[in-house]
């Protein structure tokens, strides 16, 4: 009996501890996931965007936590405790970090206190103006309408277009979504929703072509002759071919050239009015300037006139602009006009290039917002 | 009376002439339209565009401000039998952006609405080519 006692007692110690690193192994592997550090010098700044002030420099292979990250993902909030105080504390960009391949930012709480930026620190008014507006819209509840008129009209609900410019034109921008080989990273909780929407953006849209303003996409001159009807204009030839439930519509960088501010907005708001009129939900952008270009403040004003827009008929607004001054250069290619492409010609969130490259940033913004869009509405 | 009828007839023709003259070839009308909108020339766009897409007169003296270079290659236009339209041949050439990252822009050209204000052919859009 004391043999088989103690036999039983050695197999139960023997098995414990297995059980027991079992048991963790789950806890343990979250918390390894948010450890990072950062694999070049990057600012730490006291909030998630380039208006916060810099508290600090985050050296190279200094180990910290993640604590959590604003709604996209693409600022950290990281610390790194030293005893019973915290000797560093605060924001970073995403793409300076090494993350663990597990890291997941479904499952790292999201700061929902703090701005996407610090206006108290602008003296510029129209500066302010810009910042005032989140990076990321919120989904209001017209567009909950339209929507559900638009899929009374035939509107394909899992569809989304592109409306613009040379820089929507690009095939880096949106296309690159509907490829199979996309590598998400951490942003693995947009997967449903790039799932969702990716494969509708195969093939570019006819509504966006080098060469088109908020004007000329009204004009059939610009059509596509292969398959747009005569007389057609652009515009209306994407969103009859395609019956799209969103269209994510930017222009400003060609008509900042050829137009004033008031004649933009009169344009704008016909692009918008015309598709909220096909139950489409219209999705705004702001458009990246750098301050040497010669265009610069007035492209702020477009910029303007855009978040006037937004506001004037609830429809979703994502503030490139205030997103991109955080990039090198500004998120601008070398002539200051497009944005810089990463060169891959699928979604790779895993090495920071959000952090770098214009394109893999606005294609982020815009994947996030597809998703708010798809958490309001429902979609499929 | 046949002298008199002669005599009307030789009357009426050159006033038919004139008429026909006065509101010129419909193709020609449709050739400096064009001409006139690749380069952004505003007060000959605004002359030669209908009535009904006066509206339109921005957007069509704008067209092709956010290129360089615009030209027209190998235009040929002709009018079409017993259809206020003119078919043309050819294509619209322009340059985007500039240095490495230039881009070439071309766009055929097609048929094109005219319609007669006035005793003038006016250019109206485009339209649907006669069918065969």
């Amino acid at each position: 009996m004391h043999i088989r006692s103690f036999l039983l007692a050695l197999l139960l110690c023997l098995l414990l501890p297995g059980v027991s690193a079992a048991q963790n192994a789950t806890p343990q592997a979250t918390a390894d996931a948010l450890q990072t550090s950062a694999y070049r010098a990057a600012a730490l700044r006291t909030g998630p965007g380039d208006t916060y002030q810099i508290i600090g420099e985050l050296n190279p292979g200094v180990q910290m936590r993640i604590l959590e990250r604003n709604a996209i993902g693409n600022w950290l909030h990281v610390a790194r405790p030293e005893g019973s105080r915290t000797a560093l504390d605060g924001w970073v960009m995403t793409g300076f970090l090494n993350l663990s391949p597990a890291l997941d930012f479904g499952t790292v709480p999201v700061n929902s206190t703090l701005p996407d930026a610090d206006l108290s620190r602008l003296d510029d008014d129209r500066l302010a103006r810009l910042y005032a507006v989140p990076v990321i819209p919120a989904i209001s509840p017209a567009m909950v309408e339209v929507y559900e008129r638009g899929r009374l009209l035939q509107n394909q609900p899992t569809v989304v277009t592109k409306v613009g410019d040379s820089l929507s034109a690009n095939p880096y921008y949106l296309e690159t979504m509907s490829q199979d080989d996309y590598v998400l990273g951490a942003y693995g909780y947009l997967e449903p929703t790039l799932l969702t929407f990716g494969p509708s953006l195969a093939g570019g849209s006819v509504a966006a072509r080098v060469g088109l303003s908020s004007l000329v996409v009204f004009d059939p001159t610009w059509a596509d002759r292969e398959q747009c009807q005569p007389g057609e204009a652009p515009l209306y030839c994407e969103y009859r071919l395609k019956h799209p439930a969103i269209a994510v519509i930017m222009f400003g960088p060609n008509d900042v050239r050829s137009m004033d501010a008031e004649r933009y907005h009169t344009q704008m708001e016909r692009i918008v009015q015309d598709t909220l009129a096909l139950g489409i939900i219209p999705v705004l952008c702001t458009f990246s300037t750098h301050p040497d270009e010669r265009f610069y403040w007035q492209s702020l004003a477009f910029n303007t006139e855009l978040v006037a827009l937004a506001e004037q008929y609830e429809v979703p607004l994502i503030n490139l602009w205030s997103a991109a001054r955080a990039l090198p250069a500004y998120g601008l290619d070398v002539d200051q006009v497009h944005l810089l492409n990463s060169g891959f010609t699928f979604i790779k969130y895993d090495t920071g290039h959000e952090s770098w490259y214009g394109v893999s940033l606005h294609n982020l913004l815009v994947l996030r917002t597809l998703y708010a869009l798809q958490q309001t509405l429902g979609m499929a | 009376m046949n002298r008199k009828l002669l005599l009307l007839c030789l009357l009426l023709v050159p006033l038919l002439l004139a008429a026909c003259a006065s509101a010129g070839d419909p193709a020609d009308t449709v050739e400096r339209y064009l001409t006139a909108k690749v380069s952004r020339d505003e007060a000959t766009i605004s002359a030669l565009l209908c009535t009904e897409m006066e509206a339109d007169l921005p957007r069509e003296a704008q067209s092709f401000a956010s290129v360089s270079d615009a030209r027209i290659e190998a235009m040929q236009c002709s009018a079409n039998a017993g259809a206020d339209s003119v078919t043309c041949s050819g294509q619209i050439v322009a340059v985007y952006g500039t240095g490495d990252s230039a881009s070439d822009v071309i766009i055929p050209l097609v048929t094109y609405r005219v319609v007669q204000e006035d005793g003038e052919w006016k250019w109206c859009g485009e339209t649907a080519p006669p069918a065969p």
